[in-house]
């Protein structure tokens, strides 16, 4: 099983930190919201563990799955 | 070929948000039938229920499972899930908290509803006799928020019980997404009863934490029966593959919706009424699929099959309505978009945005490639299954009525918005001609 990104999407509230932390793996929708585009490969961890910290309502997790 | 057009009507709540296409029913026609429905002329107290079905034999949790094992059990929920995984999976922990999900939010589905009046003694008998075989003490009763009298009627069957199991009740919010497992767990922890993200099966991590078993209310009727007479009988109706019988619900929005109980295998156009043969229906409920009087009248009562021609089986309902599918869904479409909890970005923006996509193209200007751009941005992006079910039912319409949607961009509907009463197999003439 691959390493994902998950967003608690009743807590994210589109400030988007985590498209400016990780663009490779993260877009943006039309709102604002994150667009998770693939899992998280070894070269990108360190960026997306960045990402999960610097989220301000703590709503993304690295997580098992597909 | 007429350019005027009516706009679906939206008729709204209180609160301003767009009302069900079908509302909650004031009063359901249950039909008797082979298994759960056998014999409720005898009315729903517990002496005529223990005069036909005697006392709840005592099963260890090896029992149980071996039982519904065998039977191969499934949730009647929608998603078919199988019971005896369920049950392995609250057995890996302690002490289980058991769950009876009456919340039926799906206003046009009534057979938990109908089981509440004919039958509360049989679901009730299935959580008990769940509870004693796996030493759990608490069983919660979720009722529905939208339908007093099936809420009274599990109340009056509760409070006739002795049985050493303490059973609690608790009330569902009046909303479409109420009823999803997360949401009913929220409810029961104190807070929304709203989805909210799931990071581990309910069945294993649930309510305070600890292995839930979560079912709506058919799924423990189906398991009481199966206590109480046996996997023989159980299977004695039904197919090898798929035995026993599963409630359906025959929604004709305008009349009293009627629960059928067929054996799996039995042809569904045998529980659609005569006179809407020759009419599409939407199976499954708002989150499920359009499907043509052909397909209706080749399907069988079967989660398989029904998932091999790609319908699903859903919760069992049926909704018949003579009404243009493509107003139908438009008007069903803003109804679910109102039915967001208002918590996922990409639903509460998304939703609203597709619905308006819709009824733009009822209204015949709509975008198609902007559907399946809302569709793309919604789907599996959300704590709970809302936005997909949603998109379900719009893809669904857009693949069984392509000539109807066309009729609507060339500034025709075939159908005039329901004006026309539709008999026979006029439909699908309609839609030849256009």
């Amino acid at each position: 099983m691959a390493q994902v990104l998950r967003v608690d999407w009743p807590s994210c509230e589109a400030r988007g930190l985590c498209h400016e932390v990780l663009p490779e793996l993260v877009d943006l929708d039309e709102w604002g919201y994150p667009i998770v585009k693939g899992p998280v490969t070894k070269e990108l961890m360190d960026h997306a563990k960045e990402a999960v910290k610097v989220c301000p309502r703590l709503a993304l997790r690295i997580v098992e799955g597909r | 070929m007429t350019t005027t057009y009516l706009a679906p009507t939206i008729t709204r709540e209180e609160d301003g948000r767009p009302a069900s296409p079908v509302p909650a029913p004031k009063e359901v026609d249950v039909r008797p039938g082979p298994a759960l429905l056998n014999g409720i002329e005898h009315g729903p107290s517990l002496a005529a229920h223990r005069a036909q079905y005697g006392p709840i034999p005592h099963l260890d949790s090896k029992q149980l499972h071996a039982l519904v094992k065998r039977v191969q059990m499934r949730g009647r929920g929608g998603a078919a899930f199988p019971f005896a995984i369920k049950l392995e999976t609250v057995l890996k922990g302690s002490r289980p908290i058991l769950v009876v999900n009456m919340s039926e939010g799906e206003l046009a589905s009534a057979k938990d509803h109908a089981l509440a009046l004919t039958r509360p003694h049989l679901v009730l008998d299935g959580v008990v006799a769940t509870a004693k075989a796996l030493r759990s003490r608490k069983v919660h009763v979720v009722l529905p928020g939208e339908r007093p009298a099936a809420a009274a009627a599990m109340k009056r069957a509760i409070a006739e019980r002795r049985d050493g199991v303490n059973i609690y009740t608790t009330t569902a919010a009046s909303r479409f997404v109420a009823g999803q497992a997360k949401a009913v767990v929220e409810l029961l922890s104190g807070r929304p009863n709203l989805p909210a993200t799931s990071w581990a099966p309910e069945a294993v991590k649930g309510l305070k934490g600890r292995p839930t078993l979560l079912s709506n209310g058919e799924t423990w009727a189906r398991v009481g029966l199966l206590v109480l007479r046996g996997a023989e009988e159980y299977m004695s109706i039904g197919t090898p593959e798929e035995p026993g019988a599963t409630l359906l619900t025959m929604n004709m929005p305008g009349s009293v919706p009627i629960v059928f109980e067929a054996a799996y295998g039995d042809r569904l156009r045998d529980y659609i009424p005569q006179d809407r043969h020759g009419l599409p229906a939407m199976v499954g409920g708002f989150h499920g699929a359009w499907a043509t009087w052909e397909t209706l009248a080749s399907a069988r009562v079967s989660v398989n099959k029904m998932r091999a021609m790609g319908n699903a089986l859903g919760a069992g309902l049926v909704l018949s309505s003579p009404e243009c599918p493509v107003t139908l869904t438009a008007r069903t479409v803003e109804y679910l978009a109102g039915q967001s909890a208002q918590r996922c970005g990409p639903c509460f923006n998304g939703l609203p945005a597709l619905a308006k996509e819709v009824t733009a193209v009822h209204d015949g200007h709509g975008g198609l490639e902007r559907i399946e751009q809302l569709a793309n941005l919604v789907v599996r992006r959300g704590a709970c299954a809302h936005p997909d079910g949603t998109v379900r039912l719009v893809n669904s319409m857009l693949s069984t009525f392509a000539h109807e949607v066309e009729a609507h961009a060339k500034g025709g509907c075939t159908l005039k918005h329901g004006s026309r009463k539709l008999v026979g197999d006029s439909f699908n003439r309609i839609l030849e001609v256009a």
